[in-house]
């Protein structure tokens, strides 16, 4: 029963993600250098993203659908990144 | 309506299979709409006047306590819609409910920061920083908010009718947004606490 | 109770266009329910169009109220003129005319424009796919109910409370508390907000119809170029919209809640505004653009009886205009003091968008090429689009450059750039599109005569309205203005614009005088395919006026044009037997969501806290109306379905 209730893709995915947000605090407890630090959150942050996507959320399962919703989401990130970095490029860093 | 019975249950009804496509194009809409708020707050987020700036309020352990509840919630999430599958619906109601009980306690020490904030001196009126953080923050609690009672009802329905078509289509669709609400945190989590507190 | 709050200031001081606003506002009012009641149209009116989940007649709806809305900025916009005849002219106050250029591009862009689209969308896509309704049907309704009760929060600005008064753009820090004390503002941030969640909720739906809803056969690559562009528009629209969603939440939590987003002090930032806006803003203006360019370019393949010249090309344009699109923004603001790179980039991106638009204008070129051009009121639209909307496209590429764009930055010359795109891009496209498609609904052709005068009296007072903008522009005459001095030497030309723009509004009412004309007097069609058999697409498969199930069986598509290719070679698209049709059923709530959402944007507006939150919960109910709700539509027996095609004369199935 118990290997029915937590299957073993999902409860490797819990401990992942628990894992990931460990690595991530180590930018707060340890000393290093702002960039250091900035790429271990956007990797940490992005793996952690794409495990809920495939293992809780299962973006692949429907074959019909696979493109669009991949597309769909790279889309919106892209879109999302334009925006976030154009606007930070304008506003704030402004060269 | 077109019936396909080889898929699992909430995808059988054709309805149904385009409810789920048409909610994850929806979640496309919501990346971008976090992704306004988090440029506002990058934006914004050195900008404090004369008010409190993030190093002085900012705390890690209750957002510690936030992330592994909500990262724990997702997972449950998706236990119960593993169960579901097998047509445990049992389990499955046990591992919605302690969901909706994480997102709860989420929620409460949410509140429970933004009653310290305004404690020490930051309230939405202070700074642009703190406008930002406050509406951030806010927007994704009122999102989880709004899945608590949308769980809710659902569970009342589960309660009500059983496992069916209907049923397993919201039950899977409120699980796409769950989980959704935990990556918007994991975002806020480190780009907002961590960077903040680096 | 305090009721001076809800008094617009016009009232108070007798400012007779006010007073006649308001007297109009309310007989018209008392006219539609007296009518109703006289008439005893109450039951019809709620079974038929409020209740209804029909795209057909949803579209018909938006149609309806974009035209009404077309009337509403028209007459703004003549105002305008009016006051800029002449230099000195005392017709408009400073504050008034602010009022009225802001709810004249707003009007126009956002209540007039979209719905427009939206509503020639509804009508025409799910028959040019060959299905029997979009997706989500229910939600359809909620989404024009939502625009329609924004869109009338909007209007009773002008005589309850206050009317925006900052523009159509809304730029902090004007339209801040600091500095547009009223409610004015609060009108702006709250009304578009319920009407934009309504368009984005359009989108999702249409992307899932078209991904999902295509009849057998019709590959991507076999759509029909209006069905590929609305797919681009709603891309677009879902994820540009979620940015104006949260430029107007901040704008709203700045004025009504005191946060510190676009101030001038404690932080805050006010080009923020500008650039959320123009971040939306931008894709906004393609969301307007690209339906209008599969519009003209099914009319133009219809009346030059050939296949559209650059399928692929055209697909491949639209699908980089989708993203560039995203790129430009900042083309909006060059002279807002960023730094030079940041201009120059963006200054290439935009110049970048008129290569795909070239590809498209040269696409439709190609289609005319030895064609057998037929010569319908659509079609004459389509041909004067091309040559008014190069100039309109040329000037935008001049006003690309940054440099050059501190010269031109909000002048005239702007105005007449943008009214040379938007005119002869959307608005001939969407009057084009409701001639070409007229038939599905009606059942009988507008009058060509009476179309074609129509035409002629719009498209030469279109440029005798916004030709000398240009000139003016370049000689330094700003926009919104609301007067000059004689010395100026601004003053005939700004005539000469007037004049064309009372031109313009006879061209309007023609319109109107046509489709009322038509209903009455002009003949009704017999089969569907009305334009003399050239018909390429599957709309025109079905009967007309189209049944209420579009399609008695589904059609089968093996190509592009597949209706067209099966009249030539004599065979059906039509293979199955008839069976019963699953419908969705009309329903209430909708409408009513739409109703609380409008009493919950008053209240805001007024912050009025209490009854706001009572108007919320509200919402919550309905929400919650829907979920424990079990409706799974109902079924069209195959009799039923047989005697209507019967009533048609039944030879198409």
């Amino acid at each position: 029963m118990m290997k029915r209730l937590f299957p073993i893709g999902h409860v490797m995915g819990f401990i992942f993600s628990l894992v990931l947000t460990l690595v991530a605090m180590l930018v707060v407890y340890t000393d290093m250098s702002y960039t250091m630090g900035m790429v271990i959150l956007v990797s940490t942050a992005v793996i952690q993203a794409t495990v809920q996507l495939f293992m809780f959320m299962h973006v692949n399962e429907s074959k019909e659908d696979r493109n669009t919703l991949y597309i769909n989401i790279i889309y919106a990130v892209v879109v999302s990144l334009i925006t976030i970095f154009g606007s930070l490029w304008t506003l704030i860093w402004d060269w | 309506m077109k019936i396909d019975n080889s898929l699992p249950l909430e995808y059988r009804n054709e309805e149904n299979r385009f409810r789920i496509t048409g909610f994850w194009i929806f979640l496309g809409a919501e990346i971008v709409l976090f992704a306004t708020l988090f440029l506002t707050y990058f934006t914004l987020w050195t900008r404090t006047g004369s008010g409190l700036t993030a190093a002085d309020v900012f705390v890690l352990e209750p957002v510690l306590a936030e992330t592994f509840i909500l990262l724990t919630s997702s997972f449950t999430c998706g236990l119960a819609i593993h169960a579901m599958r097998q047509g445990l619906k049992k389990p499955m109601m046990v591992f919605m409910g302690i969901t909706l009980l994480l997102g709860a306690a989420f929620l409460g020490i949410e509140i429970y920061e933004f009653y310290t904030y305004v404690h020490e001196g930051l309230t939405l009126q202070t700074s642009a920083f703190a406008s930002s953080l406050f509406v951030l923050l806010g927007t994704h609690g009122a999102h989880v908010t709004f899945g608590l009672l949308w769980g809710i009802a659902i569970m009342i329905q589960l309660k009500r009718e059983g496992l069916n078509e209907t049923t397993a289509n919201k039950s899977f669709i409120f699980s796409l947004y769950w989980h959704f609400l935990d990556v918007v945190w994991i975002f806020i989590f480190s780009f907002v606490y961590l960077k903040g507190l680096m | 109770m305090n009721w001076d709050k809800f008094i617009v200031d016009g009232l108070k001081h007798g400012d007779p266009l006010i007073i006649g606003a308001v007297i109009s506002i309310v007989l018209v009012s008392i006219a539609i329910v007296a009518g109703l009641t006289y008439f005893k149209k109450w039951g019809y009116l709620w079974r038929e169009w409020l209740t209804t989940v029909d795209h057909k007649k949803i579209g018909v709806m938006y149609i309806i109220s974009a035209l009404v809305m077309l009337f509403r900025g028209g007459a703004d916009g003549l105002m305008l003129r009016i006051q800029l005849t002449a230099p000195e002219a005392k017709f408009l106050t400073a504050q008034h005319y602010n009022e009225i250029f802001s709810a004249h591009g707003i009007i126009m862009i956002l209540f007039m424009a979209m719905p427009f689209i939206i509503g020639i969308m509804n009508v025409v896509i799910p028959l040019q796919i060959g299905a029997r309704d979009v997706a989500f049907p229910r939600l359809n309704a909620v989404s024009f109910w939502l625009f329609f009760f924004g869109a009338m929060l909007y209007n009773i600005a002008f005589v309850v409370g206050g009317a925006p008064d900052a523009g159509w753009t809304s730029y902090f820090p004007l339209a801040s508390t600091e500095f547009s004390p009223g409610v004015g503002n609060n009108y702006y941030a709250i009304a578009l907000q319920i009407a934009g969640l309504g368009t984005l909720m359009t989108g999702v739906n249409f992307i899932v119809t078209i991904m999902k809803m295509r009849a057998p056969g019709m590959t991507l690559m076999r759509m029909p170029m209006f069905t590929w562009s609305t797919l681009i528009t709603c891309i677009i629209i879902v994820f540009a919209f979620p940015v104006l969603t949260v430029a107007l939440a901040l704008m709203m939590f700045d004025r009504l809640f005191g946060s510190q987003f676009f101030t001038m002090a404690n932080g805050g930032m006010d080009m923020l505004w500008a650039n959320l806006f123009w971040v939306w803003g931008h894709p906004e203006v393609y969301i307007v653009i690209l339906p209008a360019f599969g519009i003209y370019s099914e009319i133009i393949s219809t009346f030059s009886r050939k296949n559209l010249y650059g399928y692929k090309s055209m697909v491949a344009s639209m699908a980089i205009i989708s993203l560039l699109s995203f790129l430009v923004w900042v083309h909006h603001f060059y002279t807002m003091g960023q730094g030079a790179a940041v201009n120059s980039f963006f200054s290439i991106t935009t110049m970048l968008i008129a290569v795909p638009t070239g590809v498209k204008i040269f696409n439709w070129l190609f289609t005319l090429r030895k064609g057998k051009i037929v010569f319908t009121t659509p079609m004459l639209y389509s041909l004067a689009f091309i040559p008014i909307f190069t100039l309109g496209g040329v000037t935008g590429v001049m006003l690309a450059m940054a440099s050059a764009d501190y010269q031109y930055h909000n002048t005239m010359f702007l105005v007449a750039h943008f009214h040379y795109v938007l005119i002869p891009g959307t608005v001939f496209a969407v009057i084009a599109g409701m001639y070409y498609w007229f038939p599905l609904i009606a059942g009988f052709k507008l009058n060509e005569r009476q179309g074609k005068a129509a035409f002629w009296t719009i498209a030469i007072s279109f440029n005798v309205t916004f030709l000398p903008l240009f000139f003016l522009g370049l000689d330094g005459m700003t926009r919104r203005q609301y007067t000059y001095s004689a010395e100026t030497g601004f003053g005939p030309l700004n005539l000469i614009a007037t004049i064309g723009s009372v031109g313009l509004m006879i061209g309007f009412a023609l319109v109107v005088y046509n489709i009322i004309w038509s209903f009455r007097h002009a003949p009704r069609e017999t089969k569907g395919d009305v334009w003399d058999g050239a018909g390429r697409t599957l709309e025109w498969a079905t009967h007309i006026p189209v049944p209420v199930y579009n399609f008695a069986v589904v059609p089968e598509v093996d190509r592009l044009d597949a209706f067209y290719f099966a009249k030539k070679e004599k065979r059906s698209l039509f293979k199955n037997k008839i069976e019963k049709i699953h419908m969705p059923s009309n329903n209430g709530q909708p409408f009513i969501l739409g109703a609380i959402f409008f009493f919950w944007g008053f209240f805001m507006v007024f912050s009025m806290w209490k009854s706001a939150i009572v108007a919320g919960i509200g919402v919550l109910i309905l929400l919650a109306m829907r979920t424990f709700e079990r409706d799974h539509g109902f079924y069209i027996p195959v009799d039923e379905v047989k005697k209507t095609e019967q009533s048609y004369g039944g030879d198409s199935v």
